[in-house]
């Protein structure tokens, strides 16, 4: 029998689950990674003539739970189109019934290793709120993540933010069937406490708030961040979906006020400190009118008989 | 579609199932499976001499088909693969601590196993992890578990006729270099390099057949052969 080194073993393993696409547009160039649903490989489209990624279900035969996941993936990806989400170019069936998706290939890293590089809280927050962004676009679509984290953020080499990984997404129109009671899908760590329960089902757009107030917090680390920022964290992090912001669109606006300086909505604050925001977030123009009051009392001053 | 083996039942199935034939069937394809590296783990994990691991790994596989060892096996508690190799530990404790040798003259049986091939398999590996006993039985197992899809591959070639086929696998796929693609091998071949992606496509699909087949051979049930299917080619399969 023919001796396999550990290196021949590996290549005859990808070479098994490789997959055998249909036509000569797309060439599998080499893997990418993989993940519990599939497999993502570097790919060529020669009609194009560019370098795409390529995701294939690890499920070998048509109509499995899994390959249903990878369409509705595929389908979701598609409807959602965004600056912030990847953007899905082209889907199919392999000959051997596993089912694949075309999609842009992102050059850069993800969020658990671009974090580094992220020194200020403004840096750390700006690259936050793209992430919301984009995941409120998905809830104003009617799509719940599910899955947030700082592996399935992608920071490119333009500064680009994209969330990645949407294989476990749920459109809320859609019957949930498929994931019967008990089914734990998501991260620990980012996982809502309604998710770790195993009631993945009812896992709305507050269940992606909560992996997002994980987020912020997983990007504050090691920090004291203002009172105002760890009130929005918090509100993000409730035990309770009722007592968290709606939607990730109510939490990008309470990021936009606490980046604005106005009152956050996570925060009941006394008249006295409402008043030291308002002073500081206007001070530019209080001091501009102070000036003109000091300007016109010594000119009345210096007027006075 | 991947075609699934033939035979629906389990291996446990065919073991407990009453009839002597398919018992010392389903024996000999459990044996074929794991000879082999039940033979590097002996040498290896347990450094016994190749004369001793030879004749301990004959008497194991004459003694578990006698005594019915694997019937016992509870697929609850663990894999079929961990609790052939904790059979295995066991029954060469035994035969230490009885101070026999291994060495089984009396045996009904010898199985036709290449030793000498597998010891010559052992001299040239570069370096070996033994430091966790599991995951080296576990590699083992994949490695002779391609290594029999391999040659039942170029076995089906070579009987249809098609010896070209098994060749451009083996040069793309198995024994490749830095400068190895498709233009290469339809040059060293004299094949087009149509031909060449044809032929690949066609003898991949092939082992990968292969491998599930022989898989099913290794496990104990249906549950188990999609976990191991899972874990060792990270494919979800439906038995």
């Amino acid at each position: 029998m023919t001796w396999l080194s550990n290196e021949a073993v590996d290549r005859l393993r990808d070479v098994a689950t490789r997959p055998e696409l249909p036509g000569d547009r797309y060439v599998i160039l080499r893997p990418l990674g993989r993940g519990g649903m599939g497999r993502v490989y570097v790919a060529r489209d020669n009609v194009l003539d560019r370098e795409v990624a390529l995701k294939v279900s690890n499920a070998p035969r048509a109509s499995t739970a899994l390959d249903e996941r990878l369409k509705q993936e595929a389908r979701v990806l598609a409807a959602l189109e965004h600056p912030g989400i990847v953007p899905v170019h082209d889907s199919g069936v392999l000959d051997d019934g596993r089912v694949f998706y075309v999609m842009k290939l992102v050059r850069g890293r993800t969020l658990t290793e671009h974090a580094g590089d992220l020194t200020s809280e403004a840096a750390r927050l700006a690259v936050f709120e793209r992430v919301t962004d984009a995941v409120a676009f998905a809830h104003s679509a009617g799509v719940v993540h599910r899955d947030l984290k700082p592996a399935n953020v992608m920071v490119g080499a333009f500064g680009e933010v994209l969330v990645l990984d949407w294989g476990v997404a749920r459109r809320l129109d859609q019957s949930s069937d498929a994931e019967p009671a008990g089914t734990r899908l998501g991260t620990v760590g980012f996982m809502a406490p309604e998710q770790s329960r195993g009631d993945a089902a009812s896992a709305g757009p507050s269940a992606d708030v909560y992996a997002l107030g994980a987020l912020l917090h997983w990007l504050l680390r090691g920090e004291t961040p203002p009172r105002r920022l760890r009130a929005i964290a918090g509100q993000c992090l409730a035990a309770s979906p009722a007592d968290r912001y709606p939607d990730a669109s109510a939490l990008a606006a309470d990021l936009a006020r606490y980046r604005q300086g106005a009152p956050v909505s996570a925060l009941r604050e006394s008249a006295l400190e409402r008043g030291w925001h308002w002073v500081r977030r206007h001070q530019a123009v209080i001091l501009l009118v102070l000036a003109y009051l000091v300007m016109r009392a010594l000119f009345a001053f210096a007027r006075r008989p | 579609m991947i075609p699934f083996p033939a035979t629906h039942l389990s291996i446990l199935e065919r073991l407990r199932g009453g009839d002597p034939q398919v018992r010392h069937a389903a024996f000999g394809d459990l044996a074929e499976g794991y000879w082999r590296p039940s033979y590097h783990y002996l040498r290896l994990q347990w450094r016994l001499a190749p004369e001793v691991a030879e004749d301990a790994v004959q008497a194991f596989f004459t003694v578990a088909f006698e005594k019915g060892y694997l019937e016992k096996y509870d697929p609850s508690k663990a894999r079929f693969r961990t609790f052939l190799r904790v059979c295995l530990d066991r029954f060469v404790q035994n035969l230490q601590k009885a101070e026999q040798t291994a060495r089984r003259g009396g045996l009904a049986e010898r199985l036709p196993l290449d030793f000498p091939g597998a010891e010559r398999e052992l001299a040239e590996r570069a370096s070996v992890d033994l430091g966790d006993p599991d995951r080296f039985f576990r590699d083992e197992t994949i490695r002779a578990l391609f290594g029999r899809a391999l040659e039942s591959l170029r076995r089906a070639c070579d009987a249809e006729g098609k010896p070209q086929v098994f060749r451009v696998f083996d040069r793309h796929d198995v024994r490749p270099d830095d400068e190895t693609s498709y233009a290469t091998v339809a040059r060293e071949l004299n094949l087009s390099v149509a031909q060449v992606t044809n032929y690949l496509h066609a003898s991949r699909r092939r082992f990968r057949e292969l491998i599930l087949t022989h898989l099913r051979d290794l496990v104990a049930d249906d549950h188990e052969f999609q976990a191991e299917a899972r874990d060792l080619l990270g494919l979800e399969v439906e038995p």
